[in-house]
């Protein structure tokens, strides 16, 4: 994450938490509705009496290290006259949200620090929950609203005023949470962020006292109306932000003034944030794009739920490059429609990036051409977890269906260059049959001659000298543990560097390598474990995996052992001669 | 990466060889440990690294199914394609995806597999290498 490193309550804390959100995060969608709106609310109970509700930093264009964790984005929908939204949340449940944009690298992220302290939010809706002076959660601010059912036609923005997050009375009139928007804030390097705001209008009392900004950001009036439409559509989601789209207009933002908590003004912006455009493009795209929101549009952004799992494909530059994803652009729903249905509270219009996560991308495809079919107009939309935002060519049918199946066609034709690009000799192939035949052959030939290789390396262990790769291993070992400190170098690590140490033949390297196994099988681990995590793949415990599946440095060890089922015993003890 | 690990497990296959196994026997052994060791590698966020491990520790004769066992078949195959059909059937845990997941999962698989196929030919060239030396 850029910016500031957040501080955490400790693994344990946020596996908890992780593993609820993902217990919950199903029971999203039953949120967006009309009668859902209650569900928010008892869902913001549950997650806040597990002490905190997650809500995520967000970063884009990278996957970080916060996959795991609920990331909760609350857009708040500017009228037609378009404009703002959203923010977004902090991690921990409370206070000290801060958010910051790096305009230069096209980042937007959002970072809370844990303040410590039970979140907690009053609403009369529900059921009380005492708030605590010192933290007041941006997103408990949220989810008040969020129980709150009116809605209000004046447009609202949400500001995120560092500086009144320290010392908020109580008094203060409402929750903002707000978001910068990106296009006038080039020279804002961090985004506004909110305080939670009692909005007394609606007699909802949120707010205690907000946590303190560091960044100064200007920050923006709130209105509780807009409070009260930003709960409408906000969704929860978890996951990374690959998949989350801010709209937010430029021009609105510029002349935000800096008034206190206590001012009210209509104001409503949309943020947009692309994530296209923050993984690389420039600021240009949000230009147009914010044109294109002063015609009232209105997108909400909305991350696919089970982001969790999401991600690990995006490692694949190939597959996640958004060049080619640029142009698909959805509309999915606009404000004017969202005005129109006041009652229909809690749905949602979502939009995701462009740059979509590929694990995601599956089912938002699904859920995408499932909405499409139950949604003729763009009227009403669910809000599901992950979202396409596909936008019809000209020239092309904006028939739903067509879109989604021509989101899935570039998907799979996008999937089929990064094959081509793999299997060796395919770049003038053109054509999905001819392709994918070659595909399969070459799948089949590297089957053969891995079997090949091992009925070639039976044989050679079957032969008596034992020195040929032991004496690898032991100088492997020596480097590894060599660079343990570095994992630069572990991340070098490739089949090659076995090969130059490979020649001596002596006992005591195979007998070290030997010995060493056995010894110094801790240090192994910690190596591999470096190398495991500087090369991207994360064993630790937060990430998703089957049960039933041991990821730890045992397994492998178990496979082949298990085939093997007679103790080593000639592993030599000369730990003596073993110098690291 | 997966160098060490297969070197690993390969050191211990073979600490029971001269226990005078039957080739065939240490080959399934050595067989069982290079494709964990891919699957290891290749993280268990990927679905055919996690089918995989799955098939590899599946023993013969086991019955009992645990009861929180994974959920497969998602989604069946349509079948219409036989290049497609083929593809599922090459890439492990290939029967239960989509069209596009299949293909993501087989360029991953493709890569791990290459390196995989690297990694083993050089040891063999190692081996004889050094074998000669002598």
């Amino acid at each position: 994450m850029r910016g500031q490193k957040k501080t955490r309550r400790g693994e344990k804390d946020k596996l908890e938490r992780a593993r609820f959100v993902r217990k919950h995060s199903r029971a999203k969608a039953a949120f967006l509705t009309e009668a859902g709106r209650l569900k928010v609310g008892e869902y913001l109970e549950r997650a806040s009496s597990l002490s905190g509700f997650w809500v995520g930093a967000l970063e884009w264009g990278k996957r970080s290290e916060v996959e795991d964790k609920v990331i909760i984005l609350f857009l708040f929908l500017g009228q037609s006259k378009d404009k703002s939204f959203t923010v977004a949340v902090s991690e921990d449940p409370l206070p000290r949200l801060e958010t910051s944009i790096d305009m230069n690298e096209n980042k937007f992220v959002l970072n809370s620090h844990h303040d410590g302290g039970e979140w907690q939010f009053n609403t009369p809706a529900m059921s009380m929950v005492p708030l605590l002076p010192n933290a007041p959660s941006l997103a408990g601010g949220l989810m008040n609203q969020i129980t709150r059912s009116s809605y209000l036609s004046t447009p609202m923005v949400e500001v995120f005023s560092p500086g009144q997050w320290n010392h908020h009375p109580t008094s203060s009139p409402n929750m903002a949470l707000g978001e910068s928007n990106f296009a006038s804030t080039s020279s804002i390097n961090s985004i506004p962020v909110g305080k939670p705001v009692a909005i007394s209008p609606r007699g909802m009392l949120v707010s205690t006292e907000p946590r303190i900004f560091p960044t100064s950001l200007p920050h923006f009036p709130v209105d509780s109306a807009f409070v009260e439409r930003a709960a409408r559509f906000s969704c929860f989601g978890s996951g990374n932000f690959s998949g989350i789209n801010f709209f937010g207009s430029s021009p609105a933002m510029a002349p935000s003034n800096n008034e206190g908590i206590g001012d009210q003004v209509q104001k409503d912006e949309l943020l947009q944030v692309d994530h296209e455009s923050f993984n690389g493009s420039t600021m240009k795209n949000q230009g147009d794009q914010n044109s294109q929101i002063g015609n009232g549009e209105s997108r909400v952004v909305i991350f696919p739920e089970d982001g969790l799992e999401g991600n690990t494909g995006s490692t694949d530059a190939a597959l996640n490059s958004s060049s080619s994803d640029r142009g698909v652009n959805k509309r999915r729903k606009t404000v004017p429609d969202i005005e129109r249905d006041p009652v229909q509270g809690g749905r949602q219009s979502s939009s995701e990036t462009t740059k979509e996560n590929i694990e995601n991308k599956q089912k938002v495809e699904q859920i995408n051409s499932k909405q499409t079919e139950k949604n003729g107009k763009d009227n009403s939309e669910f809000v599901k977890e992950g979202y396409v935002h596909v936008r019809a060519r000209r020239g092309q049918a904006t028939n739903s269906h067509s879109l989604a199946e021509r989101v899935r066609r570039e998907k799979i034709s996008e999937r089929m260059k990064y094959l081509q690009e793999l299997v060796p000799g395919c770049s003038k192939v053109t054509g999905k049959a001819v392709m994918l035949d070659e595909i399969i052959n070459y799948v089949q030939s590297l089957q053969r001659q891995v079997e090949v290789s091992i009925m070639f390396l039976s044989m050679k262990l079957a032969a008596v000298n034992p020195q040929l790769d032991f004496g690898i291993e032991g100088l492997l070992a020596k480097n590894l543990l060599r660079a343990h400190g570095s994992s630069s170098s572990a991340t070098g690590f490739s089949p090659e560097m076995i090969y130059p140490q490979a020649y001596p033949s002596q006992h005591n390297l195979v007998h070290t390598g030997i010995s060493a196994m056995a010894s110094h099988s801790d240090t192994f681990r910690r190596a591999i474990s470096t190398q495991s995590t500087a090369s991207g793949y994360k064993e630790s415990p937060l990430q998703v995996q089957p049960m039933h599946i041991p990821w730890n440095e045992e397994l492998i060890t178990q496979m082949a052992y298990g085939a093997n089922p007679s103790n080593p015993q000639n592993m030599d003890s000369k730990a003596d001669d073993f110098a690291i | 990466m997966v160098a060490l690990r297969f070197l690993r497990a390969l050191s211990l296959v073979r600490c029971s060889g001269p226990g005078a196994r039957s080739p065939s026997y240490r080959a399934r052994g050595i067989r069982r440990a290079a494709y964990a060791c891919m699957a290891a590698s290749a993280g268990p966020r990927r679905a055919w690294s996690r089918a995989l491990l799955r098939k590899i520790r599946r023993r013969p004769g086991r019955g009992l199914r645990r009861p929180r066992a994974v959920i497969r078949r998602r989604r069946p195959v349509g079948g219409g394609d036989p290049l497609e059909v083929a593809l599922r059937r090459l890439v492990p845990g290939g029967g239960c995806m989509e069209y596009c997941r299949l293909l993501e999962e087989a360029a991953d698989y493709v890569k791990c597999l290459a390196m995989q196929v690297r990694l083993m030919q050089t040891i063999v060239d190692s081996a004889s290498h050094v074998n000669s030396i002598d």
